[in-house]
C-alpha cells in the first residue's frame, strides 16, 4: 500500500507495542491528578460571569464538552472489556476514570461560573441522550476496532481544536490550571489511541475489510451509527456557533488522517480509512449529499419528546463537580 | 505402607528439647497432626505456637461476619465430628470454639509451647536432626519436624501510593480491631475477595456510610444456609452415621462441583449461569450489575459465596467504587476519576502474604541448601509434603496442596496420615533420615504442572494461586478423591535413607 504522508514510520511489531504500552501505563499511574489538586475558589470568575456575550454560549458549549468526555469515558469502558492484553485493558480502565475525570473538572468549572441549576447535571440534549443509551445498551458487544477507531478521532478533535479554541477564548486562570492537566492526559491518551489504530491494521487488507464489512452489518452497530451522525452534525454547528473556525476541525481531522496513517498497517485498518474519510464529511459542510440526510436526522430526533427515551443508566449519576465526597 | 498397617513406633527417651516431632504452628493442621501422631502412639511431639493462643487462621480472622465458605459438616476433622454446629456455614467463633474443643478432647494443651516464633531450622545430618531456633532464642531439635504455619497467615498492608498519609484509622481484615467502634462512621472497604464480601454486609448494619472499592469483581454463589434444628443435633450425636452420611453427601456434591470449577468444561457456563442469575435477582440496575459480572473463567480465582454481598452494596448508605486507587491522602482515597472519598476509616481486606515462593523463615536443608532459594522461582514439593534435600520434613499445605471447590481439611487428613505413615516408617526403620529422591520429586512436579495447564487457575485471570510469572504452585489440579489416593501410600522405594 502507498504511503499517504512523508512521515512514514516503519511497521511495530506486537512486542514492540506492547512494551510501549507497559511503559505508558506506569506513566499514566505515575501522573494522576484530582480535583482537589486546584483551587476552584481562585480569583478571575468573573472574567467569565462579566461576559455577557460569552457566557451563553460558553455554558452550552461546557455542557456539551462535559457530556461528550463523558460518553467518551463510557466507550473506554466498553474498550477495556475487549482488551486483548491485560496491560491495554487495564490502561482503559484508566481512561474510563481520567475521562470521567476530565467531565468533572468540566463540571466544576461550571460550578465555579455558576452555570450549575443547584447540584443537578447539566442537560444532555438528545443526541447525547441517544448515544448514552446506545452505549449502556451495545457498546460492551462492539469489537476493540470500531471503538478503537473512533475514540481517537474523537480525541483529537477535543485535543486539538476544542480545549485549544477554550483556552483561547476563555481567560480565567482556573480554567488554564484545569485544562493544563486535561491536555496531558489527553496527550497520553492521544499516544495509547493510535498505538491501538496501529495494532487494529495486523492482519491482512482483505480480512480486514470483510471483517468490517461484516461489522458494520451488525444491527447494533447500524444503530449506533445512526445516533452518532446526528450528534456529530449538532456539535459542529454549536461549535461554528460559538465561534470556532472550520479550519480548526479540518486540522484536528487531518492530523487524524496523517498520524492514523503514518504506518503501512495503520492504514490497513480498514475502520481508520471509513472514520478518517467520514471526518471530512462531517467537517466540510459543502458534501451536502450527507449533510443533508444527516441534518434531516437531527431535525427528527429533535421531535422525540424525552419522555419517550428510558430513564438514563445509572452510570450518568456519577458524575460530580465536588471534589470531595 | 499404609496408615492401617502403621504399628507402635519406638520413640526416643523423652528428653526437654529432643523430640520424635516438632510440629510447627497450632492451627487447623499442626493441632490435627499432633492428633493423629498421639492416635497412633507417636507421643514425644511438641507445638510451637508463635501466638500465645492456638487457632492459627480462625484465631486470627475475626473480623465481622467471618465465616467459612464451606459447610461445617464438611470443614471439620472426620475424626472429630461436632453434632452442635449451629449454622451450616458456621462463623468463625464458633470454628475457633471447634480447635478450642479439638485441643481439651485431645489434651494438647500440654504439648503446646507458645510465644516461640520460629526464625529458622536446619537439618543437622552427622546427628540427623532438625535443630530449631526461635525468636527468643530458645533451642529444639527433633527427629522430624511438621512445619504448619498456615497459607493464610500473614497479613499486612497492601502496598497503596500515599498509605502513610492517611491519617484515619486502618483496620487489616485478619488483623480487626475490635475496639474500635464502626457506629455512625465513613468507612472505605478496600478489596471484595472472599473477606471483604463477609465484612461489607456487617459493616452495612453499624456505619454512617460504607465506599466499597473494587478492582475486580469475583463470581458469587448463593448460599444454602441454614441452622440445623436441634432434633438433628440430637440425630447426629444418638446416631452418628447419620452426620458421616451427610458429610459423605456434601463431599460428593463439592467434588461434582471440580468438573466445573478447576476445569473448563460444560458444566462451567451452566455454574457461570447460576452466579449469573444469583446477580441478576439480587441486583436490578444494568450498570451496577456490569461492574459486578466478572470476565474470568469461573474458577480462575476464588469462587465466593454469599447471599448479603449483593444486597448490602445496594443499601442507602453503600456504594461499589471501581474507579482505580490513584493514592490515599491525608482525609481518604483519592480515586482516578479526580474525586477524595474522605473516611474515618479504612478496611483493608486484601488478603494474605502466602508464601508462593518462599517459606516463612530460613529452611537450612542437606549440604547448607536453602529452601527459600530453591523455591525462589516457584516451590515444589513431592506430593505436596516433603521437598528433596529437606529430610524428615513434612510440610502441610505444601505446594500444590490447595484445593479450589472442596474442603481445604479433608486435604489436610490426607497429608497429616501421610506424614504420621512417614515419621512412623523413620522412627521404626532405623534410619537417621529419609530424603525423598529428587528425580521422584522432579517427575511428580511435571506431571502436576502438566496437568495444571489445563485447569481454569492457568486461563490468564491473575489471582493469588499464581507467582508474578504466572507458576502455579499453589492449587492441586484434581479432585480432592485424587489427591487422597495419592496421599494413601508412603512407599519408601520413593525415599533415600541416610543411615
Amino acid at each position: 500500500m502507498k504511503a499517504l504522508n512523508p512521515k512514514e514510520l516503519p511497521t511495530h511489531s506486537q512486542a514492540e507495542i506492547n512494551a510501549k504500552l507497559e511503559k505508558m501505563l506506569a506513566k499514566i499511574k505515575a501522573t494522576q491528578w484530582s480535583l482537589a489538586d486546584i483551587d476552584w475558589d481562585a480569583p478571575g470568575r468573573e472574567i467569565v460571569t462579566e461576559d455577557p456575550v460569552l457566557y451563553p454560549k460558553l455554558k452550552a458549549f461546557m455542557a456539551d464538552l462535559m457530556w461528550i468526555e463523558h460518553v467518551g469515558a463510557r466507550g473506554f469502558a466498553a474498550m477495556a472489556k475487549v482488551a486483548p492484553t491485560d496491560t491495554l485493558k487495564e490502561i482503559y480502565t484508566y481512561f474510563h476514570a481520567e475521562e470521567q475525570r476530565h467531565a468533572n473538572a468540566e463540571m466544576a468549572l461550571m460550578k465555579r461560573w455558576g452555570m450549575l441549576d443547584g447540584d443537578t447535571l447539566p442537560e444532555p440534549n438528545i443526541n447525547i441522550r441517544l448515544v448514552v443509551e446506545w452505549l449502556d445498551r451495545y457498546a460492551d458487544e462492539q469489537p476493540l476496532e470500531v471503538l478503537g477507531s473512533v475514540i481517537p478521532m474523537l480525541e483529537i478533535v477535543l485535543d486539538g481544536s476544542l480545549c485549544k479554541f477554550l483556552l483561547e477564548t476563555v481567560h480565567d486562570p482556573v480554567c488554564h490550571v484545569a485544562f493544563e492537566k486535561i491536555n496531558g492526559d489527553e496527550a497520553r491518551h492521544l499516544g495509547v489511541d493510535f498505538q491501538v489504530l496501529e495494532m487494529l491494521g495486523f492482519g491482512k487488507g482483505y480480512q480486514l475489510g470483510i471483517k468490517a464489512a461484516g461489522n458494520l452489518l451488525n444491527p447494533k452497530l447500524l444503530m449506533g451509527i445512526l445516533s452518532y451522525m446526528p450528534l456529530l452534525n449538532k456539535m459542529r454547528d454549536n461549535l461554528m456557533a460559538l465561534g470556532l473556525p472550520e479550519e480548526r476541525l479540518n486540522v484536528a481531522l487531518r492530523k487524524y488522517k496523517t498520524i492514523g496513517g503514518r504506518t503501512a498497517q495503520g492504514r490497513r485498518n480498514a475502520w481508520f480509512q471509513i472514520i478518517s474519510r467520514h471526518g471530512q464529511l462531517v467537517a466540510n459542510r459543502g458534501y451536502t449529499a450527507y449533510h443533508k440526510p444527516v441534518d434531516a436526522l437531527v431535525w427528527l430526533t429533535g421531535k422525540v419528546p424525552a419522555r419517550w427515551l428510558p430513564t438514563p443508566p445509572s452510570w450518568v449519576n456519577e458524575l460530580t463537580w465536588k471534589p470531595a465526597a | 505402607m499404609t496408615l492401617a498397617t502403621v504399628k507402635k513406633a519406638k520413640t526416643l527417651p523423652t528428653q526437654s528439647t529432643l523430640h520424635d516431632v516438632l510440629i510447627i504452628g497450632a492451627g487447623f493442621a499442626g493441632l490435627g497432626a499432633a492428633i493423629r501422631l498421639k492416635q497412633f502412639g507417636i507421643t514425644n511431639i511438641a507445638i510451637l505456637e508463635r501466638d500465645t493462643a492456638v487457632g492459627g487462621t480462625w484465631r486470627d480472622n475475626q473480623y465481622p461476619g467471618a465465616a467459612c465458605d464451606i459447610p461445617s459438616n464438611l470443614y471439620s476433622y472426620s475424626f472429630a465430628p461436632n453434632p452442635d454446629w449451629s449454622e451450616a456455614y458456621s462463623g468463625s467463633r464458633e470454628i475457633l470454639g471447634y480447635i478450642h474443643h479439638l485441643v481439651a478432647k485431645y489434651e494438647l494443651e500440654g504439648l503446646i509451647r507458645f510465644s516461640q516464633n520460629v526464625t529458622g531450622m536446619a537439618f543437622d545430618e552427622a546427628a540427623g536432626l532438625w535443630r530449631i531456633e526461635t525468636a527468643h532464642g530458645e533451642r529444639h531439635a527433633a527427629r522430624s519436624v511438621v512445619m504448619a504455619p498456615g497459607p493464610l497467615s500473614n497479613a499486612s498492608l497492601p502496598r497503596i501510593a500515599g498509605i502513610e498519609s492517611y491519617q484515619g484509622h486502618k483496620i487489616h481484615s485478619a488483623k480487626w480491631d475490635h475496639g474500635y467502634d464502626f457506629t455512625g462512621k465513613r468507612v472505605a472497604v478496600i478489596g471484595t475477595g472472599a473477606s471483604g464480601i463477609q465484612i461489607v454486609p456487617e459493616l452495612v448494619k453499624v456505619a454512617a456510610h460504607v465506599k466499597v472499592f473494587q478492582r475486580t469483581p469475583g463470581w458469587v454463589l448463593p448460599r444454602v444456609d441454614f441452622a440445623p434444628s436441634d432434633g438433628l443435633k440430637k440425630l447426629f450425636r444418638r446416631a452418628p452415621i447419620t452426620q458421616k452420611a451427610v458429610r459423605e453427601a456434601m463431599f460428593w456434591i463439592h467434588e461434582a462441583m471440580a468438573t466445573g470449577i478447576v476445569w473448563n468444561t460444560a458444566v462451567t457456563p451452566l455454574i457461570e449461569r447460576v452466579a449469573k442469575a444469583h446477580l441478576r435477582l439480587q441486583v436490578k440496575d444494568r450498570w451496577l450489575r456490569r461492574q459486578l459480572t466478572p470476565d474470568f473463567t469461573i474458577g480462575c480465582k476464588r469462587v465466593l459465596m454469599s447471599n448479603a454481598y449483593f444486597p448490602a452494596l445496594q443499601a442507602p448508605n453503600a456504594k461499589l467504587i471501581t474507579w482505580p486507587i490513584a493514592t490515599l491522602s491525608e482525609k481518604g482515597i483519592r480515586t482516578v476519576e479526580g474525586v477524595e472519598h474522605q473516611v474515618d476509616c479504612i478496611v483493608f481486606a486484601t488478603g494474605f502474604d502466602i508464601c508462593k515462593s518462599g517459606t516463612p523463615f530460613p529452611v537450612t536443608g542437606l549440604g547448607g541448601r536453602q529452601l527459600n532459594d530453591e523455591w525462589s522461582r516457584g516451590a515444589q514439593a513431592y506430593k505436596s509434603i516433603n521437598v528433596s534435600g529437606y529430610p524428615n520434613l513434612f510440610i502441610t499445605f505444601g505446594p500444590n496442596s490447595g484445593p479450589g471447590h472442596n474442603s481445604a481439611l479433608v486435604y489436610m487428613e490426607s497429608q497429616l496420615d501421610y506424614a504420621v505413615q512417614g515419621i512412623s516408617a523413620l522412627l521404626r526403620g532405623g534410619h537417621k533420615a529419609l530424603d525423598v529422591k529428587p528425580a521422584v520429586q522432579a517427575s511428580y512436579n511435571a506431571a502436576i504442572q502438566k496437568r495444571l495447564a489445563k485447569t481454569n487457575w492457568n486461563t490468564g485471570c491473575k489471582s493469588w494461586y499464581l507467582t508474578a510469572d504466572g507458576y502455579n504452585a499453589t492449587m492441586y489440579p484434581g479432585f480432592a478423591t485424587q489427591f487422597a489416593q495419592q496421599m494413601k501410600t508412603f512407599d519408601l522405594a520413593d525415599y533415600r535413607p541416610i543411615n
